[in-house]
């Protein structure tokens, strides 16, 4: 057992790691889409590791004579290992939602006032939360005026009511995540979904505050139609 | 007479190994049959009072760490029990230029060509020491190479469109913290700090692909017990500091630079995304942003747990803590000219 303790441990993390990204989308909950391919290759390349340092390790000479700090069975800080490896393969952590939505701070990339290239054409046109508060607040060419939106995220709420769909926006893994949100009010808002539930808000921008300033944050959509939906298979948007 | 007698052990022997792994089959299925029926019954129960919505944060957070991680990890172990089993000390050797003062720059320079986070460069790091390299050049090569490859700048200059003196700000800082780093090394630093980087040395395996394999399978194990460290450290804390304290400290320029380098080190963002969390940190001033860029690479608590494995506790102690204070430096200075 010992003796292929360094190899099972490898099996583990790369049978993980293809679960994850090979088996099912589930690493989109941790990562981004494009990390797919590497963590593929990864997962494999451990798998062909594991295989290959125990066909080493049978082959070997009983005798285990080298001198060096830990032992046969590899270094005791590798079993660390397990916990993620096992925390995937057995019960994949969720994708972030409501709790971390509303500890952080809803953000927005800062960027001067300007023009934005044209909207595509037809109605509604589907906008990342992240485009349309870009939009909303630093369009000096008002691109949004007059035109139906569809946005898609999670429902989170203030004390006094308000609600708001929100998405997490992930660059790199969902330790960088950062929130974007837009206030839904019309005739459509009454009756909001619980926290946490995915909808999609289909409507038009409510322009409100001056362009580029704080008080155009957070956007507001006047809602002619809320529909429940399921979380998408990326739950996360992209900068 | 004789051959009955040997057929007959061989029957009973044959029978006794059967009996013997039934009886294992047996005990071994009961208890598991057990352990899954009670683990079946009480997990759920046990499992939905402990699994609240911060708890539930903490596990993705740590296992997307993990997973962002892997094959950055194993990219530079590849390189590093590569650099241990083909390439001989002496090219190594001739590579740089003698004198330390000299192949620190060199070094540092040559930061460019790993392409990666910093999970990377900490294992190629310990491969050049063991190799006979001058720790002075091989620590000025652990600092520059997450901050300065191409794949970092470019996402620097698509986090800040427009800014171009941010991306030079950024490979200037970056640079010269690593070059300072080097010859603060090369003057100050002392050997007993630094525990030599050990690896089983196996009877004749150390060159070839027999050494190739044992010296991968090695690294990447231990590396990656750190990693899981560093991901244990990194969503505690991020989940611990809520990032709207910040906002009390976003007016005052002298407070922002070393708060944004705090915030680098206990979110541990990697070195490819870090630019795009400086930019939607839109409150501070740019030369904050800077040093967030600049030490975020260099010193965070993945990072500090996977140098304390390769390196010490001592050197990781000692090493992170005077990065620190020489990348806020830089960064100040690097604002100061050129932002």
């Amino acid at each position: 057992m010992r003796r292929f303790g360094p190899s099972a441990l490898l099996a583990l993390t790369g049978a993980a790691v293809l679960r994850v990204s090979l088996f099912s989308e589930l690493y989109l909950r941790y990562v981004q889409a494009g990390l797919r391919p590497y963590l593929i290759v990864s997962g494999v390349v451990l798998v062909l590791l594991a295989a290959a340092s125990a066909v080493a390790r049978r082959t070997e000479a009983a005798d285990d004579g080298h001198g060096h700090a830990h032992g046969p069975a590899g270094p005791r800080v590798a079993r660390l290992l397990t916990l993620p490896a096992l925390a995937l393969l057995l019960f994949p952590p969720p994708a972030l939602g409501t709790y971390s939505a509303e500890r952080e701070a809803a953000a927005r990339a800062a960027q001067g006032v300007g023009t934005f290239p044209a909207l595509p054409s037809g109605d509604p046109v589907e906008l990342t939360l992240a485009e349309f508060s870009s939009r909303a607040i630093y369009d000096s060419g008002r691109s949004l005026a007059g035109r139906t939106v569809r946005l898609t995220g999670f429902v989170t709420r203030d004390d006094d009511g308000t609600w708001y769909v929100t998405r997490l926006l992930v660059t790199c893994c969902a330790a960088d995540a950062t929130t974007g949100k837009a206030e839904v009010r019309g005739v459509a808002a009454a009756g909001a979904p619980a926290d946490g539930a995915w909808v999609t808000v289909t409507g038009t921008w409510h322009p409100e505050g001056g362009l580029g300033t704080d008080a155009a944050w957070p956007p507001v959509v006047d809602a002619d139609r809320v529909r429940r939906t399921t979380q998408p298979a990326n739950p996360y948007e992209r900068p | 007479m004789e051959n009955r007698y040997r057929a007959r052990r061989t029957a009973a022997d044959a029978l006794r190994l059967a009996l013997r792994a039934l009886l294992y089959a047996v005990v071994g299925g009961a208890a598991l049959i057990a352990v899954a029926t009670v683990v079946s019954v009480l997990g759920p129960v046990v499992a939905l009072d402990l699994y609240t919505p911060a708890v539930a944060a903490w596990w993705t957070v740590f296992t997307a760490v993990v997973v962002q991680g892997v094959p950055f990890l194993l990219l530079g172990t590849v390189v590093s029990a590569a650099l241990g089993a083909f390439v001989p000390d002496r090219v190594l050797a001739r590579l740089l230029p003698r004198s330390p003062a000299l192949a620190v720059p060199v070094a540092g320079a040559a930061g460019v060509v790993l392409p990666g986070c910093e999970c990377a460069s900490v294992p190629v790091a310990g491969s050049l020491i063991r190799r006979g390299v001058a720790p002075a050049a091989a620590l000025a090569f652990l600092l520059s190479a997450p901050a300065i490859n191409p794949v970092v700048l470019v996402a620097t200059s698509i986090a800040f469109p427009g800014q171009p003196s941010m991306v030079l700000g950024r490979l200037a800082a970056s640079l010269g913290t690593a070059v300072l780093m080097g010859w603060l090394w090369a003057r100050f630093g002392k050997e007993a700090w630094l525990r030599p980087p050990r690896r089983p040395a196996g009877p004749g395996t150390s060159y070839g692909l027999g050494g190739f394999l044992a010296g991968l399978r090695h690294d990447f194990l231990h590396a990656g017990g750190f990693l899981v460290l560093g991901a244990g450290a990194a969503a505690t804390f991020g989940l611990a500091v809520p990032r709207t304290v910040l906002d009390v400290f976003t007016g005052s320029a002298w407070l922002s630079v070393p708060l944004l380098a705090l915030l680098a080190v206990v979110l541990c963002v990697c070195s490819e995304a870090d630019a795009f969390v400086a930019a939607s940190l839109s409150g501070f001033p740019p030369t904050a942003r800077l040093a967030f860029m600049v030490v975020g690479p260099m010193v965070d608590l993945k990072l500090i747990a996977l140098q304390a494995g390769t390196f010490g506790r001592a050197f990781a102690v000692r090493f992170a803590s005077v990065t620190w204070v020489v990348a806020v430096a830089c960064s100040a200075f690097a604002g100061w000219w050129l932002l």
